[in-house]
């Protein structure tokens, strides 16, 4: 069988797309998962027309499950044939894709802004796009006796809030579509937060924390 | 998507206008012709309806903090214009804050404009004091990154700028900035740029304005940043229709290129000018010079004119829009010379090509080139004397490129040089001296 004609890259160029939005559709379910995987992954003329086309259904404004339920039912002659009748609309915003292609811009130049503060509210802004990235089928509850998070922001403890601003924290703001957030059980009533992807050494030392209150929970029974 | 829905259902829209007038109406069978088209476009209106709720906006104010604006008290005098604008948000709209010097840092995450975020930021923004040097490639994109971690979908988007000084870390090539602020514009968030004092450069911020499809202010006393702040503020929220364009269909005879300052895009039989933003009520007037190939005498060619814009509010609003045909018709020379003119027409085209002239000699002032400026504005002022004949306005665009001749062939002072450039960037976009659109009588 002959080897798909198009490389990330390409696919992504000709799509005007970003290599990075192509894989969040891959891992939205948008697109099919191409078939090895590493820079030698290869992408079809189907990837490419189904792209396309949830570029365009993305310019109706219709939400990523909706398209993604129409793009189910399409094959790709359907497909080529829907691109083929249709004209551009005016260009409109894709919320992740914008975010995703900020993000990749910033990574190209080196701009890394710094956070200034550590939210002190968690109600204003950081809940809402932090229950985003959590898994729909697993939502924060607020009975959680502890929740340990490796990144900003903590939420406000309860009891006064300090009064002097935190030190600037190295860390950017949890306001990803990128990230996730994995539930580390410790006990089965405390869990720890994790943001994936972390980096290794940030990976050794969660390992360490579990494996330490693990421990002091063994030793508290 | 339920929101647009909700949206189109609340508020009503009434009088869009579009009208087109072509300077002259023959062309020249046995040559090439050049003509001149005005297009005005008018948005609609607004219907008076108290309950009625407008789109919600989401605006990142980028704030230059790099030495220089340490001078004059600029930098808390900045800082107090993004408190007040925020001010006038309700808790619907968002907004963030980044303060750029060769560091940048997020003051204020995307957050919605309550009460209590509203003093977050205050707090906040006390804190942040002048240093260092000029990153604005990365400043703009730090605020970018908010306003689209908090994208609304059906309401305005958008950065806006403030500068004092030149850009020297980063991405500094207008042209390459021009780009990456027409491509965050494409995924739906607009840039408007804010130029302070005498030291920043005007073409930059100028072109990432028109790229971006915002609004360029020059502000040259720090006493009217307030004013431009909160003024650019106020029109984001009434906006009625994003991202205008007027569309033309035209025969391959034709070919149509804008010369007032609006991006143009062409393909196969049509071309597209897009305006940006249009608030309630607002009138634009945008000049298109219109080229045509030789033909038979008696044959007519025509372009249609239609406008719409990204929240359909030109269609929906009422008395309906029609689409709008303008034709030419082929004939001898000796008619051509002697048709009619529309001189509203030429007036405004003549009022365009002097302030081009002027923004051209306020360049090669700064360069030294003092006669060559001079030239530039007599080559325009010879062109509009030889169709002026006795009209009292074209006359009076004659004498003031004469009058104002010595003032641009001798050294300016850099403070005169952004006023006249500024001055002539607002004549050019339809908008007023204080840098406000212009808006339906």
């Amino acid at each position: 069988m002959p080897e798909d004609p198009y490389s990330l890259a390409e696919l992504a160029r000709l799509a005007d797309v970003t290599p990075r939005t192509v894989r969040y559709y891959v891992a939205q379910g948008l697109l099919a998962s191409p078939g090895a995987a590493g820079s030698a992954t290869r992408y079809s003329e189907g990837h490419l027309a189904r792209l396309r086309l949830i570029r365009r259904l993305q310019r109706e404004h219709l939400p990523l499950a909706e398209i993604r339920s129409r793009l189910e039912r399409l094959g790709d002659d359907e497909i080529g044939a829907l691109l083929g009748s249709e004209t551009d609309g005016h260009p409109a915003p894709a919320p992740a894709e914008t975010l995703a292609f900020v993000r990749d811009l910033m990574a190209q130049s080196g701009v890394r802004p710094r956070v200034q503060a550590i939210r002190e509210t968690q109600a204003s802004y950081g809940a809402p796009l932090l229950r985003r990235t959590m898994s729909s089928s697993e939502p924060m509850t607020p009975t959680m006796p502890v929740s340990v998070m490796s990144a900003s922001p903590m939420p406000a403890p309860p009891g006064p809030a300090p009064s002097a601003p935190a030190p600037t924290p190295p860390i950017r703001a949890p306001i990803g579509d990128r990230t996730t957030w994995e539930r580390l059980s410790i006990t089965s009533d405390v869990e720890i937060h994790v943001r994936r992807p972390l980096d290794r050494q940030a990976n050794k030392r969660v390992e360490q924390l579990v494996r330490i209150a693990r421990e002091l929970f063994e030793d508290a029974d | 998507m339920t929101t647009d829905n909700q949206h189109a259902g609340r508020i009503e829209l009434v009088d869009p206008g579009l009208t087109i007038r072509p300077d002259r109406r023959l062309i020249r069978a046995h040559g090439r012709s050049e003509r001149f088209l005005l297009v005005d476009v008018v948005a609609p209106t607004v219907a008076p309806d108290p309950s009625r709720r407008r789109a919600p906006v989401n605006l990142g104010f980028v704030v230059d903090r790099s030495g220089s604006m340490g001078g004059h008290n600029k930098l808390g005098l900045a800082k107090q214009a993004v408190l007040e604008a925020v001010h006038r948000l309700d808790p619907e709209d968002r907004f963030s804050v980044v303060a750029y010097d060769d560091a940048i840092d997020v003051i204020v995450e995307t957050a919605p404009a309550t009460p209590q975020d509203r003093r977050r930021a205050s707090d906040q923004l006390a804190a942040v004091d002048a240093r260092g040097s000029t990153n604005l490639h990365g400043g703009w994109l730090a605020g970018c990154e908010q306003v689209a971690a908090g994208l609304v979908a059906d309401g305005v988007n958008r950065v806006l700028l403030l500068t004092d000084g030149l850009a020297n870390v980063g991405i500094t090539d207008e042209q390459e900035l021009g780009r990456l602020v027409g491509q965050l514009r494409d995924r739906g968030i607009t840039t408007s740029t804010f130029g302070l004092g005498t030291d920043f450069d005007e073409r930059l911020l100028q072109t990432m304005a028109d790229a971006g499809g915002g609004h360029f202010y020059f502000i040259g006393d720090v006493a009217q940043m307030r004013d431009h702040i909160t003024s650019e503020v106020g029109e984001t929220l009434e906006v009625v229709a994003r991202e205008v364009v007027i569309e033309l269909t035209l025969p391959d005879a034709i070919r149509v290129e804008a010369l007032s300052p609006f991006r143009v895009e062409k393909r196969a039989g049509m071309v597209r000018v897009f305006l940006g933003d249009m608030v309630s009520g607002q009138t634009l007037s945008v000049v298109l010079r219109v080229t045509f190939d030789y033909g038979e005498v008696g044959r007519e060619l025509g372009i249609g004119v239609r406008v719409g814009d990204r929240d359909g509010a030109f269609v929906r609003a009422m008395p309906p829009l029609d689409a709008v045909t303008v034709a030419w018709r082929y004939a001898d020379h000796p008619d051509n010379d002697v048709q009619p003119r529309d001189r509203d027409v030429d007036r405004i085209v003549a009022r365009l090509f002097a302030e081009r002239a002027k923004q051209e000699a306020v360049r090669l002032n700064r360069e030294g080139r003092y006669e060559e400026a001079g030239k530039a504005l007599d080559g325009v002022r010879k062109r509009v004397a030889a169709y002026a004949g006795s009209d009292g306005e074209l006359r009076k665009v004659v004498d003031e490129l004469r009058e104002e001749r010595p003032v641009y062939a001798a050294a300016m002072p850099e403070m005169a040089r952004k006023q006249a450039h500024y001055a002539s960037s607002l004549l050019m976009r339809s908008r007023s001296g204080d840098g406000r659109s212009q808006r339906k009588a």
